[in-house]
Protein backbone atom coordinates (compact mmCIF):
# COMPACT_ATOMS: atom_id res chain seq x y z
CA UNK A 1 0.00 0.00 0.00
CA UNK A 2 1.00 3.59 -0.46
CA UNK A 3 2.38 5.38 2.58
CA UNK A 4 0.66 8.28 4.35
CA UNK A 5 -0.45 11.54 2.69
CA UNK A 6 -2.13 9.83 -0.22
CA UNK A 7 -5.23 10.90 -2.06
CA UNK A 8 -7.37 8.10 -3.42
CA UNK A 9 -10.53 7.78 -5.51
CA UNK A 10 -12.41 4.90 -7.12
CA UNK A 11 -13.78 5.20 -10.64
CA UNK A 12 -15.88 2.88 -12.79
CA UNK A 13 -13.40 1.13 -15.11
CA UNK A 14 -14.77 2.86 -18.19
CA UNK A 15 -12.90 4.84 -20.83
CA UNK A 16 -15.58 7.53 -20.49
CA UNK A 17 -14.27 8.13 -16.93
CA UNK A 18 -10.88 9.22 -18.20
CA UNK A 19 -11.64 12.94 -18.00
CA UNK A 20 -12.72 12.56 -14.36
CA UNK A 21 -9.52 10.64 -13.62
CA UNK A 22 -7.48 13.44 -15.22
CA UNK A 23 -9.29 16.07 -13.12
CA UNK A 24 -8.64 14.08 -9.96
CA UNK A 25 -4.91 13.65 -10.56
CA UNK A 26 -4.49 17.24 -11.82
CA UNK A 27 -5.16 18.45 -8.28
CA UNK A 28 -1.99 16.60 -7.28
CA UNK A 29 -0.12 17.79 -10.36
CA UNK A 30 -0.96 21.37 -9.46
CA UNK A 31 0.16 20.78 -5.87
CA UNK A 32 3.41 19.37 -7.29
CA UNK A 33 3.68 22.56 -9.41
CA UNK A 34 3.97 20.64 -12.66
CA UNK A 35 3.67 22.86 -15.73
CA UNK A 36 1.22 22.24 -18.59
CA UNK A 37 3.65 20.23 -20.71
CA UNK A 38 4.46 17.91 -17.82
CA UNK A 39 0.78 17.50 -16.97
CA UNK A 40 0.16 16.38 -20.57
CA UNK A 41 2.88 13.75 -20.15
CA UNK A 42 1.37 12.62 -16.86
CA UNK A 43 -2.04 12.42 -18.59
CA UNK A 44 -0.52 10.22 -21.28
CA UNK A 45 0.72 7.67 -18.74
CA UNK A 46 -2.63 7.74 -16.93
CA UNK A 47 -4.62 7.37 -20.14
CA UNK A 48 -2.64 4.40 -21.38
CA UNK A 49 -2.92 2.54 -18.06
CA UNK A 50 -6.56 3.50 -17.42
CA UNK A 51 -7.83 2.59 -20.91
CA UNK A 52 -5.83 -0.65 -20.91
CA UNK A 53 -7.49 -1.60 -17.67
CA UNK A 54 -10.97 -0.54 -18.84
CA UNK A 55 -10.64 -2.82 -21.85
CA UNK A 56 -8.86 -5.86 -20.49
CA UNK A 57 -9.00 -6.11 -16.69
CA UNK A 58 -12.52 -7.48 -16.38
CA UNK A 59 -14.41 -10.23 -18.19
CA UNK A 60 -16.78 -7.63 -19.57
CA UNK A 61 -14.98 -4.52 -20.91
CA UNK A 62 -15.94 -1.28 -19.15
CA UNK A 63 -17.12 -3.10 -16.01
CA UNK A 64 -15.63 -3.23 -12.50
CA UNK A 65 -13.75 -0.47 -10.71
CA UNK A 66 -10.34 1.13 -10.79
CA UNK A 67 -8.74 2.78 -7.80
CA UNK A 68 -6.42 5.69 -8.48
CA UNK A 69 -4.17 7.04 -5.74
CA UNK A 70 -1.42 9.61 -5.76
CA UNK A 71 1.08 11.20 -3.46
CA UNK A 72 3.03 14.40 -4.07
CA UNK A 73 6.54 13.43 -3.00
CA UNK A 74 8.21 16.75 -3.74
CA UNK A 75 7.84 19.68 -6.15
CA UNK A 76 7.85 18.14 -9.62
CA UNK A 77 7.54 14.58 -8.36
CA UNK A 78 4.50 12.34 -7.85
CA UNK A 79 3.89 8.70 -7.05
CA UNK A 80 0.74 7.27 -8.65
CA UNK A 81 -0.93 3.89 -8.15
CA UNK A 82 -3.64 2.34 -10.29
CA UNK A 83 -5.25 -0.87 -9.10
CA UNK A 84 -8.09 -3.19 -10.06
CA UNK A 85 -9.61 -6.46 -8.92
CA UNK A 86 -9.80 -7.97 -12.38
CA UNK A 87 -7.97 -10.92 -13.89
CA UNK A 88 -4.33 -11.58 -13.00
CA UNK A 89 -2.52 -9.59 -15.67
CA UNK A 90 0.76 -7.73 -15.81
CA UNK A 91 0.66 -5.31 -18.78
CA UNK A 92 4.30 -4.36 -18.17
CA UNK A 93 5.35 -7.86 -19.24
CA UNK A 94 4.31 -7.22 -22.85
CA UNK A 95 6.94 -7.50 -25.56
CA UNK A 96 8.40 -4.22 -26.84
CA UNK A 97 7.23 -3.05 -30.28
CA UNK A 98 9.25 -4.05 -33.35
CA UNK A 99 10.39 -0.72 -34.79
CA UNK A 100 12.17 -2.27 -37.75
CA UNK A 101 8.98 -2.90 -39.70
CA UNK A 102 7.80 -0.65 -42.51
CA UNK A 103 4.38 0.97 -42.66
CA UNK A 104 2.63 -1.96 -44.36
CA UNK A 105 3.81 -4.44 -41.71
CA UNK A 106 3.72 -2.21 -38.64
CA UNK A 107 0.99 -3.27 -36.16
CA UNK A 108 -1.39 -0.40 -35.40
CA UNK A 109 -1.42 -1.14 -31.66
CA UNK A 110 0.97 -2.08 -28.91
CA UNK A 111 2.53 1.33 -28.34
CA UNK A 112 0.72 2.39 -25.15
CA UNK A 113 2.71 0.44 -22.58
CA UNK A 114 5.93 1.29 -24.40
CA UNK A 115 5.05 4.99 -24.00
CA UNK A 116 4.24 4.45 -20.33
CA UNK A 117 7.62 2.84 -19.71
CA UNK A 118 9.38 5.58 -21.67
CA UNK A 119 7.80 8.48 -19.78
CA UNK A 120 7.52 7.17 -16.21
CA UNK A 121 10.65 7.60 -14.09
CA UNK A 122 10.06 4.14 -12.60
CA UNK A 123 7.22 1.67 -12.75
CA UNK A 124 6.31 -1.64 -11.13
CA UNK A 125 3.50 -4.19 -11.03
CA UNK A 126 2.32 -6.43 -8.24
CA UNK A 127 -0.50 -8.92 -7.76
CA UNK A 128 -1.64 -9.07 -4.17
CA UNK A 129 -4.86 -10.21 -2.48
CA UNK A 130 -6.64 -10.55 -5.80
CA UNK A 131 -5.67 -7.07 -7.01
CA UNK A 132 -3.40 -5.85 -9.79
CA UNK A 133 -1.49 -2.72 -8.80
CA UNK A 134 0.72 -0.62 -11.02
CA UNK A 135 2.82 2.02 -9.26
CA UNK A 136 4.74 4.65 -11.17
CA UNK A 137 6.81 7.65 -10.27
CA UNK A 138 6.46 10.71 -12.47
CA UNK A 139 9.12 13.40 -12.48
CA UNK A 140 8.54 16.71 -14.23
CA UNK A 141 11.08 18.43 -16.40
CA UNK A 142 12.10 20.78 -13.61
CA UNK A 143 10.14 23.70 -15.02
CA UNK A 144 7.80 24.31 -12.09
CA UNK A 145 5.04 26.83 -12.55
CA UNK A 146 6.29 29.13 -9.80
CA UNK A 147 9.91 29.11 -10.92
CA UNK A 148 11.34 32.51 -11.72
CA UNK A 149 12.25 32.99 -15.38
CA UNK B 1 -10.11 18.23 -30.52
CA UNK B 2 -11.09 20.28 -33.56
CA UNK B 3 -10.57 19.36 -37.21
CA UNK B 4 -10.73 21.91 -40.04
CA UNK B 5 -10.51 20.60 -43.59
CA UNK B 6 -9.47 22.65 -46.62
CA UNK B 7 -9.34 21.20 -50.11
CA UNK B 8 -6.21 22.46 -51.84
CA UNK B 9 -5.67 20.40 -55.01
CA UNK B 10 -4.10 17.94 -55.23
CA UNK B 11 -4.47 17.43 -51.50
CA UNK B 12 -6.73 18.01 -48.53
CA UNK B 13 -5.24 19.90 -45.59
CA UNK B 14 -6.65 18.90 -42.21
CA UNK B 15 -5.78 21.16 -39.32
CA UNK B 16 -6.05 19.08 -36.13
CA UNK B 17 -6.09 21.13 -32.92
CA UNK B 18 -6.30 20.34 -29.23
CA UNK B 19 -6.11 16.91 -27.61
CA UNK B 20 -6.43 13.58 -29.42
CA UNK B 21 -7.12 10.90 -26.82
CA UNK B 22 -8.94 7.58 -26.47
CA UNK B 23 -12.28 9.38 -26.35
CA UNK B 24 -11.98 11.21 -29.68
CA UNK B 25 -9.24 9.62 -31.80
CA UNK B 26 -11.91 7.72 -33.73
CA UNK B 27 -13.39 11.03 -34.88
CA UNK B 28 -10.05 11.92 -36.49
CA UNK B 29 -9.85 8.53 -38.20
CA UNK B 30 -13.41 8.78 -39.53
CA UNK B 31 -12.78 12.29 -40.84
CA UNK B 32 -9.74 11.05 -42.79
CA UNK B 33 -11.62 8.00 -44.05
CA UNK B 34 -14.43 10.19 -45.36
CA UNK B 35 -11.93 12.13 -47.51
CA UNK B 36 -10.36 8.87 -48.73
CA UNK B 37 -13.84 7.59 -49.64
CA UNK B 38 -14.32 10.77 -51.72
CA UNK B 39 -11.16 9.94 -53.66
CA UNK B 40 -8.49 11.95 -51.82
CA UNK B 41 -5.15 10.16 -51.67
CA UNK B 42 -2.99 12.93 -50.21
CA UNK B 43 -3.97 14.08 -46.76
CA UNK B 44 -1.80 16.85 -45.31
CA UNK B 45 -2.09 17.24 -41.55
CA UNK B 46 -1.35 20.63 -40.00
CA UNK B 47 -0.43 19.63 -36.44
CA UNK B 48 0.81 23.03 -35.28
CA UNK B 49 -1.95 23.23 -32.66
CA UNK B 50 -2.11 19.57 -31.66
CA UNK B 51 -1.25 19.54 -27.95
CA UNK B 52 -1.63 15.89 -27.02
CA UNK B 53 -1.80 12.48 -28.67
CA UNK B 54 -1.98 9.08 -26.99
CA UNK B 55 -1.46 5.58 -28.42
CA UNK B 56 -5.10 5.50 -29.57
CA UNK B 57 -4.35 8.52 -31.74
CA UNK B 58 -1.14 6.94 -33.04
CA UNK B 59 -3.12 3.84 -34.02
CA UNK B 60 -5.50 6.02 -36.03
CA UNK B 61 -2.58 7.76 -37.80
CA UNK B 62 -1.27 4.29 -38.75
CA UNK B 63 -4.65 2.99 -39.93
CA UNK B 64 -5.15 6.03 -42.17
CA UNK B 65 -1.57 5.93 -43.50
CA UNK B 66 -1.91 2.24 -44.38
CA UNK B 67 -5.21 2.89 -46.17
CA UNK B 68 -3.63 5.69 -48.19
CA UNK B 69 -0.52 3.66 -48.98
CA UNK B 70 -2.76 0.94 -50.39
CA UNK B 71 -4.06 3.59 -52.83
CA UNK B 72 -0.55 4.87 -53.63
CA UNK B 73 -1.25 7.94 -51.54
CA UNK B 74 0.19 9.28 -48.30
CA UNK B 75 -0.59 10.83 -44.95
CA UNK B 76 1.70 13.82 -44.53
CA UNK B 77 2.61 15.32 -41.17
CA UNK B 78 3.38 19.04 -40.86
CA UNK B 79 4.44 21.22 -37.98
CA UNK B 80 4.67 18.49 -35.33
CA UNK B 81 5.81 20.02 -32.05
CA UNK B 82 5.76 19.57 -28.28
CA UNK B 83 4.50 16.33 -26.76
CA UNK B 84 3.03 14.94 -30.01
CA UNK B 85 6.45 15.29 -31.67
CA UNK B 86 8.10 13.56 -28.72
CA UNK B 87 5.55 10.74 -28.87
CA UNK B 88 6.18 10.19 -32.60
CA UNK B 89 9.92 10.22 -31.96
CA UNK B 90 9.73 7.81 -29.01
CA UNK B 91 7.73 5.30 -31.04
CA UNK B 92 9.98 5.59 -34.13
CA UNK B 93 6.97 6.54 -36.25
CA UNK B 94 8.44 9.58 -37.96
CA UNK B 95 10.29 7.41 -40.47
CA UNK B 96 6.97 5.95 -41.63
CA UNK B 97 5.43 9.30 -42.65
CA UNK B 98 6.47 12.11 -45.00
CA UNK B 99 7.18 15.06 -42.66
CA UNK B 100 7.27 18.75 -43.59
CA UNK B 101 7.67 21.97 -41.65
CA UNK B 102 4.44 23.44 -43.03
CA UNK B 103 1.45 22.51 -45.22
CA UNK B 104 2.70 25.02 -47.85
CA UNK B 105 5.98 23.14 -48.07
CA UNK B 106 4.13 19.84 -48.40
CA UNK B 107 1.88 21.23 -51.14
CA UNK B 108 4.89 22.62 -53.03
CA UNK B 109 6.47 19.15 -53.00
CA UNK B 110 3.58 17.85 -55.14
CA UNK B 111 4.38 20.21 -58.01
Amino acid sequence: MMPDCIVCRTFPAQTAQLASCFDFVHAGANAAKLDGEDINKLDLVLEELFTNLARYAYEQPDSGDVEVAYKVEAPGRMLVQISDSGRDFNPLASDPPDFSRGLADRPVGGLGIFLVKSIAESISYERNAGRNTISFRFCGSGRHVNDSP
Amino acid sequence: MNIEATKLEPAVVLKVSGRMDAANAGTFQRSCEEWIAKGSTRLVLDLSELEYVSSMGLSCFLVVAKALQAKSGSLILCHLRGLPKQVFEMTHLLKLFPVFDSPDEALRSFK
